[in-house]
């Protein structure tokens, strides 16, 4: 491998895990508050690509516009499906997950007959390719890198110095204590369901011009913000992000020089052997 | 200021409060005593809302407290502070005191914080450490004080002396009667029978799910039975 290959492999793997990064957010996020893994992050993902097609593409509207309406209108989303699944489950982890599991199933099934039988294109909002030392990358790429670390930073910002923001925490650390302190929790949870979505729309709507748009195009990257939170430890914003970089570096630089399944491969045996040494993850600790 | 009247509450097929009936007169102090088990933390939880009682009235003034939310019953002016203390860990000793004022607004949160600060100046001092690394006694003072911050008519304590050495456990009790001094009612549950019926006016013995005596509580700790069952003397 070339230097010049080096260094535009790593960009784009940065641009990779910065992806990662916003599926495996809101998946800890909601993990730490809820113990539940939202099997439908993948068809949520999907969904806020899509808004990109209609909107920016068919509607011709702003990328902007179309992207701010992707994350809003699944942020929404997030909310119902909070009220009208995980609430009326009243905490039941394995009911949960299986109504998230047929929600899934039924948003890419529904995908076909809605969205159709071929894919989707979108194409580029940011056409051509900038010099970063001597090699070219993707502008499109590159511009996911400044929208994530920002979305990133702002999540931040909230849960660490909003009062929702340290009700999130407080949840996270102690649903029963957190009530007795006038939380409402529902209403918080709700919050945690909407940021997550909203994340996970984000992620599909910057990678809308990249790839193909098709029902079950969520299914690849809902599967490594699984492994990110794994490896970063369930339930640690911290985890996520450090996760998310190593897992899209890898998938990159390996992909480059030795081709995409081996990466794959090899993905997998490093958070195995990671898990060997340290079980609860980067960041994670024992309850 | 607070009713129970009949209250039952059952976890599955288990009956851990059967009708038991007490009642707090404004400005005072009222104790539940009782073994492991007598019902008594239930009682607390189902006032709170924590668990959904089966049957019963429970008045808060005239407003019923039967199937609100804790985070409304905590707006009606009523604190709890549950068994275990129940803090948050990972947050600092400001931060948590703050997530107790979680429904008042940021210049009551500041005023507030002062008069608390008055009553616990170790937790001044302690500000910024985080909650989970406090001494047993530290941890205790913090929980009731996070109580504190919400400016409650009636704070719950459940067993506030538990796991505390004999010197923590009177400044416990010295803090519930300056805490009553400044016009909150309050609930004592203990196992610490002595401790809790030194500090009350009036007194309740629970066995297994029902009340099984009642009175003042210097008759209490005088009647023989109580004495027997609960003083080891």
């Amino acid at each position: 491998m070339t230097p010049a290959l080096f260094v535009q492999s790593a960009i784009i793997g940065v641009s990779l895990g910065s992806i990662y990064i916003l599926m495996a957010l809101g998946l800890t996020l909601m993990f730490g508050m809820m113990h539940i893994i939202n099997f439908a992050h993948g068809a949520v993902y999907m969904l806020g690509a899509f808004v990109i097609y209609y909107v920016f593409f068919q509607g011709g509207m702003p990328y902007f516009v179309a992207f701010v309406a992707s994350m809003v209108l699944l942020g929404i989303f997030g909310y119902l499906v909070e009220r009208s699944i995980y609430r009326p489950i009243k905490g039941g982890i394995e009911p949960t997950l299986v109504a998230l599991l047929a929600l899934t199933t039924f948003l890419q099934a529904a995908g076909y007959p809605v969205f159709g039988q071929l894919d989707k294109h979108v194409p580029p909002v940011f056409p051509g390719t900038r010099n970063i030392l001597g090699v070219g990358i993707s502008i499109e790429r590159l511009m996911i890198i400044p929208v994530a670390a920002a979305l990133v930073i702002g999540l931040y910002l909230f849960i660490n110095n909003t009062r929702l923001g340290a009700a999130m925490r407080a949840i996270e650390q102690d649903k029963e204590a957190a009530a007795l302190q006038g939380v409402n929790v529902h209403v918080v949870n709700g919050l945690a369901f909407a940021i997550g979505f909203a994340l996970a729309a984000a992620s599909g709507a910057l990678m809308a011009p990249i790839f193909k748009l098709d029902p079950m195009m969520g299914e690849q990257p809902l599967l490594k913000a699984f492994i990110i939170i794994i490896l970063g430890g369930l339930g640690s914003i911290p985890g996520a992000i450090l996760g998310g970089l190593m897992l899209g570096l890898i998938d990159s630089i390996v992909a480059t020089a030795l081709g995409a399944e081996p990466a794959f491969l090899l993905s997998f045996v490093f958070i195995i052997m990671l898990l060997l040494f340290r079980p609860t993850g980067l960041f994670g600790y024992a309850s | 200021m607070l009713e129970v009247e009949n209250l039952w509450v059952r976890y599955g097929t288990v009956e851990a409060v059967k009708g038991v009936s007490f009642s707090v007169p404004a400005g005072s102090i009222v104790s539940l005593i009782g073994a492991n088990g007598a019902g008594k933390t239930t009682s607390l939880r189902a006032l709170t809302g924590l668990v959904k009682p089966g049957a019963g009235e429970l008045r808060f003034g005239s407003t019923s407290l039967v199937g609100l939310a804790p985070h409304q019953v905590v707006g009606l002016g009523i604190a709890h502070v549950p068994e275990g203390r129940r803090l948050f860990p990972k947050m600092t000793v400001l931060e948590n005191l703050t997530m107790g004022a979680y429904r008042r607004s940021r210049a009551d949160v500041a005023s507030t914080l002062i008069m608390v600060y008055e009553h616990f100046p170790i937790l001044k001092e302690r500000g910024r450490q985080l909650a989970g690394s406090l001494s047993g006694g530290e941890q205790q003072m913090l929980a009731i004080a996070r109580a504190l911050m919400s400016r409650p008519k009636l704070l719950l304590l459940d067993e506030p002396s538990m796991g505390l050495s004999p010197i923590m456990t009177a400044e416990v009790g010295k803090i519930i009667r300056q805490i009553n001094a400044l016009d909150v009612s309050i609930i004592l549950v203990e196992q610490n029978a002595m401790l809790a019926l030194t500090l009350a006016q009036y007194g309740y013995v629970l066995q297994t799910g029902q009340l099984v005596m009642q009175g003042k509580a210097q008759d209490l700790l005088r009647d023989e039975g109580v004495k027997k069952a609960y003083l080891g003397l």
